[in-house]
């Protein structure tokens, strides 16, 4: 057997009550993709972060061609020619792409020409479509992604470790990204690519590592495996089949209206422009689109954090185009944020103190401005039972839950206590299987109880296996209102990339 | 058996006080004096007799007020750097209604009106910030000298005493003098009155829904909005509030303590305050007793410098060596506590 290209040996990573990593083994060969498998919480990240110097290992050891290396720095790192994109780009978004590539290798006089010249060559060596003058806030996600790996590229990194690369691009943004990683392997450089999607492993991987709680928990080529055997090595649990329940044709009343609906900021495009829209009864209205196209905007306005310039939002028929965020609440409009630790919860808080957060103006759990702290604890120990949030109990920290525990507890609030429409923006996002489910069937029970449901979401599966009817939004724009039996994961990418509905049909 | 966690912050604060103890100590011994001889008075005069240790509680009284009014701000993420001023606001309306009402009336009109007095005073702040973004500390921190001046301004025209020498006003009449809850000492009702601030204080910010919306904006202001809060009057709520409990502590210094207004009136209690509430972590019940400690640290320095010639200020010294390592013990307990889970994670799992 021929000594990897690199190798991690019993690596222990242990962060204030977890551990992140646990005797973890694992090693890359030269022009091999190596796919890092896993639920989101399960050590991915953090093993490749220690292979990059973010983190120091507590136990293990890293070696390069079979000699021993300590990399305590990203710049140790560097030098022994890894490059690793996070998930989050790190690039100055007034500065160009040259200057960004540049940026932390230049000394003294920078002659531009040149540095231009070698990066733009890279890029069409490459086949990238980047423009090495434009500044990095005019690029689109997926440019800003390439320009992150011209970066690497530009280093002469002969490891390339990718955080979950695929997370915010288009499908055909996707396709280019795969081709890219296929034609930089076989080069004779490695790529270590991290996901949680099963497709993407079997699509671009020769071989693949499942990580589960921190350990390795499979080491398979992918000819000798499948979806479903990864599928079964990543989880500890099935997916549960969903029970959509009947597709009501004929609709409920109407809960929510919205006419009209546009948001432009002085001297800018518009962020939502015209939209309009019915959400009924008993009905998961969709809204689909890749995301950055107005979906923000959109449950921004419903809940009343932002303004509109014109149109009008009715609920139950009452204009609430100009009421408060507060009265809104009060008038029974729940909202699952994306963002939940900007957004929706008070991470330095307990649990109950976060149950109260939308009640504190209620009369549930006060007397005149008094709380009543056991009631509260009382309902939000119910609250953890009944939405499976695995807590110490209603006095834990927020900040000391899971991700996918805090979003049990955010659903669980905006359900429990708001009335006829809830909003979920991307409620999923960044869950590993189980909360999914969990979450999933929260919002089919709500359907059940009759409630109105808008669920933005950049998981077209998700709007597949939930939704009665879907808006695809594009640019700020509706492409089209269709029931989701009508349409196909094919015709919906398109529509998120900007065809319009007579194109596709 | 005591938790780990106590045990931490009764080790490191000793700690911290240890080595603020040690510096202070190399500095006196710079000036050629027996470091043990001068702690020696520091410690021993403080507990001299019944009048000193009533001048401990006399001392932290006006400490508790300001370093509340840091605390209450804080807790909203607001930065009050100007109870200095604020204070002054209170003095002078405390001052001024005990000039006018000579009589017992006068010292519930001073109270409720230096709290009004030196929460409008704050509202400004809490205003500015709200409607035009300013910064609240920087207009804090200047607001003080613009009621340092205009308490300087008033002594030297409508308060200035009859005789017309001194930048001071009469004496207050005895009757609006706050009472004494200690005979033969100075220690006055001011010091009960601190005390119920910082429990009501603690009532508000704990078990109100009004307290709880503050903490919620001050930890995260985007979720207190999103839940219909609205950020912009919590400020200015909680600057008026701040502004107020300062306000206070003209009460008790006028009415418990000079028993008149003159100038350089307790300039440091304002900064104190600050130092206090952060030593505290911002807790009403532990800012009485930090306030203790500093009100003690400050009546021992006092003597101190008398008997054993070395300058006062050497306490002040102290006080701030003392602050620096609690702040400092604060991070060395957090990486304690990481070290620990994680042995604990390594050892069960091996």
């Amino acid at each position: 057997m021929s000594t990897p290209f690199f190798e991690l040996k019993n690596i222990s990573k242990y962060f204030a009550k977890v551990i992140a990593n646990k005797d973890v083994s694992l090693s890359v060969d030269r022009g091999e993709v190596l796919a890092l498998l896993g639920e989101n919480g399960a050590g991915k990240s953090t093993c490749m972060k220690i292979l990059y110097g973010l983190y120091q290992a507590d136990e293990g050891e890293i070696f390069k061609e079979g000699e021993r290396i300590s990399i305590r720095t990203p710049r140790d790192a560097m030098r022994y020619k890894i490059s690793m994109i996070q998930q989050h780009f790190s690039l100055v978004s007034a500065h160009t792409v040259t200057e960004n590539i540049i940026l932390g290798n230049v000394k003294g006089k920078i002659n531009w020409k040149e540095a231009e010249n070698t990066i733009q060559q890279l890029a069409h060596r490459y086949g990238f479509n980047v423009d090495v003058r434009k500044k990095i806030q005019d690029l689109s996600v997926g440019e800003q992604q390439k320009v992150e790996i011209l970066k690497s590229l530009y280093l002469d990194a002969n490891l390339l470790i990718m955080d979950e690369p695929t997370a915010v691009l288009t499908p055909q943004e996707i396709d280019n990204l795969m081709e890219f990683v296929e034609n930089y392997s076989r080069k004779g450089n490695a790529v270590i690519f991290i996901t949680h999607k099963l497709k993407e492993v079997m699509h671009v991987a020769n071989r693949i590592i499942v990580m589960r709680s921190g350990r390795i928990h499979g080491n398979v080529l992918k000819e000798a495996t499948n979806e479903m055997e990864l599928s079964r090595m990543m989880i500890e649990h099935s997916i549960e089949e969903l029970d959509k329940g009947e597709d009501k044709r004929e609709a409920g009343e109407v809960c929510l209206s919205v006419q009209g609906l546009t948001v432009v900021p002085r001297n800018e495009v518009p962020l939502l422009h015209d939209v309009d829209f019915d959400i009924h009864k008993g009905e998961i209205f969709g809204i689909a689109g890749v995301s950055g196209n107005g979906q923000q905007e959109l449950c921004m306005t419903l809940c009343g954090a932002m303004k509109p310039t014109s149109g009008s939002i009715l609920l139950n028929n009452e204009d609430i185009t100009h009421l408060s965020i507060r009265k809104r609440i009060t008038l029974g409009i729940g909202y699952v944020p994306s963002d939940r630790h900007r957004y929706g919860m008070v991470m330095d808080m307990n649990l109950s103190e976060n149950m109260f957060l939308k009640a504190s103006y209620s009369k549930e759990w006060n007397n005149n401005g008094i709380i009543n702290r056991k009631k509260l604890a009382e309902t939000t120990s119910r609250m953890l039972h009944k939405y499976d949030v695995k807590a110490p109990g209603p006095y834990a920290l927020a900040r000391e839950l899971s991700g996918g525990n805090q979003q049990k507890v955010i659903v669980g609030r905006e359900v429990e206590f708001c009335g006829d429409f809830i909003i979920f923006d991307q409620p999923t996002r960044g869950l590993d299987l189980g909360a999914i489910n969990n979450v999933h069937s929260a919002i089919l029970k709500e359907k059940k109880n009759n409630k109105a449901i808008m669920l933005v979401s950049t998981e077209l599966s998700e709007i597949f296996a939930l939704c009665d009817r879907v808006a695809v939004f594009y640019k700020g724009k509706i492409q089209g209102i269709f029931r989701t039996s009508e349409l196909d994961s094919q015709k919906i990418g398109l529509l998120m990339a900007g065809y319009t509905h007579q194109e596709v049909v | 058996m005591m938790d780990k966690k106590t045990r931490d912050i009764l080790i490191t604060n000793f700690f911290a006080v240890v080595l603020g103890l040690i510096l202070s100590g190399i500095m006196i011994l710079f000036l050629k004096k027996n470091p043990f001889s001068v702690f020696g008075i520091l410690f021993s005069s403080m507990f001299r007799d019944g009048y000193t240790i009533g001048e401990i509680f006399v001392k932290a009284t006006p400490l508790i007020f300001t370093a509340l009014a840091f605390a209450f701000t804080f807790k909203a993420n607001l930065f009050n750097i100007g109870a200095q001023g604020q204070f002054y606001i209170g003095s002078i309306t405390a001052v001024s209604v005990s000039l006018l009402i000579p009589s017992a009336l006068a010292i519930p009109v001073a109270i409720v009106l230096s709290f009004l007095a030196g929460g409008l005073w704050g509202g400004f702040m809490g205003v500015s910030k709200a409607k035009f973004k300013a910064n609240e500390f920087l207009i804090s921190m200047m607001s003080t000298y613009v009621a340092l001046n205009l308490m300087n301004y008033l002594l030297r025209t409508i308060l200035m005493e009859s005789k017309g020498e001194y930048p001071q006003t009469e004496s207050l009449a005895k009757s609006t003098w706050l009472f004494k809850i200690v005979p033969h000492t100075r220690l006055h009702f001011g010091f009960i009155l601190a005390i119920l601030a910082a429990v009501t204080v603690w009532l508000i910010l704990y078990r109100t829904t009004f307290g709880f919306r503050i903490r919620a904006v001050g930890q995260n202001q985007e979720a207190a909005r999103m839940s219909g809060v609205n950020p912009e009057i919590i400020y200015i709520i909680s600057f008026i509030i701040s502004g107020g409990l300062a306000g206070l502590a003209g009460v008790t210094e006028v009415n418990g303590v000079q028993h008149m207004l003159l100038q350089g009136f307790n300039p440091s209690i304002g900064a104190l305050g600050i130092g206090i509430a952060i030593l505290a972590n911002g807790n009403p019940i532990g800012i009485i007793f930090a306030s203790i400690l500093f009100g003690a640290l400050h009546v021992g320095g006092t003597i101190m410098g008398q008997l054993s010639g070395v300058p006062s200020s050497i306490i002040n010294l102290m006080e701030g060596f003392v602050m620096v390592f609690v702040i400092i013990s604060y991070f060395v307990r957090r990486k304690w506590e990481m070290n620990r889970d994680k042995k604990l994670l390594m050892e069960g799992n091996v």
